[in-house]
Parts: C-alpha cells; sequence; structure tokens
C-alpha cells in the first residue's frame, strides 16, 4: 500500500492550532453552522444523518479536536480517517461528497472568525483536509485498515 | 518526441480512468477543464471564478472569496495526483497543478534527454533584494536568503552555490552554474510580497520557474521559515522537472 504523507509543517500545525484556539470553547455555533452550510452546498447528505444535529455536531467538535491533538501523529489519523471512510462507504457516501464538506469547514471559520482567518490558516486548513479526505476516500475503496 | 496534446490527452485520459480518479467525477472534470484550457491556449490563465462555475455550477454571481469549493478541490486534486503517481509512475508525462495556480504544467518525463546526475545540479543565489529603503527590510531578506540556502543545501541532488552573482562571473573559471536563483522583495507594512525567478544560465538563460509569494509578517522568523519551505518545494518540483527531462510546453 502506498501511503500518503501528512506532509504538515510545524507553521502549518501552528496555524490549525491558532485557528482552532479562537473558536469559542465549549459554544456547538461552530459546528452548527458547518452542518447548516453543508445541508445547504448539498442537501443530499441530510438524509444521512439524524433530524437532531445536535449530537453530529458534538461530534465534529470532538472530532476536530482529535485532529489537531493527532497533528504530530499522521499514522494515527491516516488510520483513523480510513476506518471512518469506510463506514462512510457504509452509508453511502459518495466521493464527490468530500468536496462540500471541505467547503463548508472553511465556511465555518470563515463565519466565525471573520478577519481573524487569515489566508495561511485557511491554507492549512485546505492541506490538511485534502490528506485527511483523501485517507477516508481510500478506506472507502479499499476498506478499513488491518490491525 | 516533444510533448503534443495527443500525447497529453492519452495519459490523462489513463489517469482518469484509474481507481483514483474513476469514482471522483468532479475532481476529473476539473482536471479536464484546466488540462484542456492548457491545451488550447498555453498562456492562458485559468481563473478560479471560471473552474467554479464550469465544474462546479455555481452561478455567475458566485464569489469565491465566501464560497472556497474550487481552493478545496484544488488542494484535494493536487494531492490526489500525488497518491496517483506515486502508484503509476508516469512513462511520458506528468501533469502537474503547482500550488498558487490553476493552470497545469505537462513535465516530459522519460523520452527527453539524458538526464543530469542529481549531483550535476548547481545553482547560484545571490542575496535576494529588498526593493524599500528600510535597511530592516534588507536585514529580512539576507535573513531569507540564509534560511533558502539552508533547505536547498539539504537536498543531495544540488550544489547550492552563496556568493554574489557578480563575485562568481568575475572569478570566471568556466564552470557556469545551471541556474540563478534571483528574489526581491516589497514590503507593505506587514504585507510582504516575493518574486523569484529560476533562470536557467546553461541555455538561452530564460527564465526557467518563477513565482510570487505573499505574506503578513507577524513572526519574522515563522515567516522566513514558512517562505523558505514554500520556495524550497517548488523548486525542489522545477528542478526535479530538469532531472527527468525537459518540457516544451509549460
Amino acid at each position: 500500500m502506498v501511503r500518503q504523507s501528512a506532509d504538515m509543517d510545524s507553521i502549518t500545525i501552528r496555524h490549525l492550532r491558532e485557528s482552532i484556539a479562537l473558536l469559542p470553547a465549549g459554544d456547538p455555533g461552530p459546528a452548527h453552522e458547518f452542518y447548516r452550510r453543508l445541508f445547504e452546498l448539498a442537501p443530499e447528505v441530510r438524509s444521512l444523518f439524524k433530524p437532531e444535529i445536535g449530537p453530529q455536531a458534538k461530534k465534529f467538535s470532538d472530532m476536530l479536536g482529535w485532529v489537531i491533538a493527532n497533528l504530530e501523529h499522521p499514522d494515527e489519523l491516516q488510520s483513523q480517517m480510513r476506518a471512518l471512510g469506510a463506514r462512510h462507504k457504509g452509508y453511502g457516501v459518495q466521493t464527490d461528497q468530500y468536496a462540500p464538506v471541505g467547503s463548508a469547514l472553511i465556511w465555518m471559520f470563515q463565519r466565525t472568525l471573520g478577519d481573524r482567518f487569515t489566508p495561511e490558516m485557511e491554507e492549512a486548513w485546505l492541506e490538511a483536509y485534502a490528506f485527511l479526505s483523501l485517507e477516508a476516500e481510500r478506506g472507502s475503496r479499499e476498506g478499513p485498515p488491518q490491525s | 518526441m516533444p510533448l503534443n496534446s495527443a500525447i497529453v490527452n492519452q495519459h490523462l485520459d489513463q489517469a482518469l480512468s484509474s481507481p483514483l480518479f474513476r469514482n471522483a467525477e468532479r475532481q476529473s472534470r476539473f482536471l479536464r477543464f484546466v488540462v484542456d484550457a492548457a491545451l488550447q491556449t498555453p498562456e492562458a490563465t485559468i481563473k478560479e471564478f471560471d473552474i467554479g462555475v464550469a465544474v462546479y455550477g455555481r452561478r455567475s454571481d458566485y464569489d469565491p472569496r465566501t464560497d472556497p469549493i474550487v481552493r478545496v478541490e484544488a488542494a484535494r486534486l493536487r494531492a490526489r495526483l500525488r497518491e496517483y503517481y506515486e502508484v503509476t509512475p508516469p512513462e511520458r508525462v506528468r501533469i502537474d497543478i503547482p500550488k498558487g495556480h490553476y493552470v497545469p504544467v505537462f513535465i516530459q518525463v522519460g523520452s527527453g534527454p539524458p538526464a543530469q546526475t542529481p549531483s550535476d545540479l548547481s545553482i547560484l543565489v545571490p542575496p535576494f533584494r529588498s526593493l524599500s529603503t528600510d535597511p530592516s527590510d534588507q536585514n529580512f531578506c539576507d535573513g531569507l536568503t540564509e534560511e533558502v540556502v539552508h533547505k536547498l543545501a539539504q537536498d543531495h541532488r544540488l550544489r547550492v552555490i552563496t556568493q554574489s552573482a557578480a563575485a562568481w562571473l568575475e572569478q570566471g573559471d568556466g564552470t557556469r552554474p545551471h541556474y540563478l536563483l534571483e528574489a526581491s522583495v516589497r514590503r507593505a507594512g506587514a504585507e510582504i510580497r516575493l518574486t523569484l525567478h529560476l533562470t536557467e544560465l546553461t541555455g538561452m538563460g530564460s527564465t526557467y520557474f518563477s513565482n510570487i509569494y505573499q505574506a503578513t509578517v507577524t513572526d519574522i522568523f515563522a515567516t522566513q521559515e514558512k517562505l523558505a519551505e514554500e520556495i524550497r518545494g517548488d523548486l525542489s518540483a522545477a528542478l526535479h522537472m530538469s532531472k527527468t527531462g525537459s518540457s516544451d510546453m509549460q
């Protein structure tokens, strides 16, 4: 298997962490904003989620925290994202649907942080999301990693 | 045989039929759109807006600043291409979309002129120039030059020459380096703009690679490191092209 390198340098990691630190702690608002935007961009994915989005928003916030905590552990990110991608396949998620997710993620930061979300932070999230989403796609194609 | 549209299109069809692209319909359309545009009008620029409208169905009043779909997908497409070439090393041509641009470059591989051995590549790096009169800006340029030289020197394929261009030429020992790397920096408040040119000295002296980098200086050392890393990455890609052959379609 060919591994995709996370290739995130210390500056990129710093921008990712700084942007997350700017989000209001414990506030579910940004995560709700993410899902609102996602369903606007890709209404067809709304049926993949339960009607009450609160618990899902909490999971999303937790996942962002987990990504940030594991930026120096690309193997862990890779393994978990592949497992997530394999589950997504079971839900019927299509490859093209990773695009609106990334778009909603950037939009969430833009809406929540305004000018404090710098172009460097956006670039860092674009890079990180490209890595994470392609690992999820691989999980969808090849199945979860063998432990 | 030099590159031509038929070779590029054949390679594109092959890539798009691979498992990595087969289920990624929008990314495939994105790649085909920019390749077609570059083949039809090599000197054309491709705008984020145009891709948004043509590939992602955005309306004519769409604002890329608030809708980052193309930037998200461009980052994913670059990563997908990297992964594709790791799985399927190209035989004749490789398609790259340099960061910061949407115009692809077509890099001939395999059938070009004999490859230079890595250690053959030498690059002359005079101090980067500040275009302002503030002495602290030249200090920033000097620090950035040091950082770039440091990063390039870690690549064992390169011999990095750091003395000034004038001193090098005066030396006149008959061994001309392959490339000259020059950069100038302009500054407006915390914003800096660096224009970089890599010139091929062994051929016609033409610009081989150029790019513009922008950054907001909040931490001088961090900004220098990040810029230097971006430059190193771009030069590494550009010089790898040279190592494997040349293209007449960039």
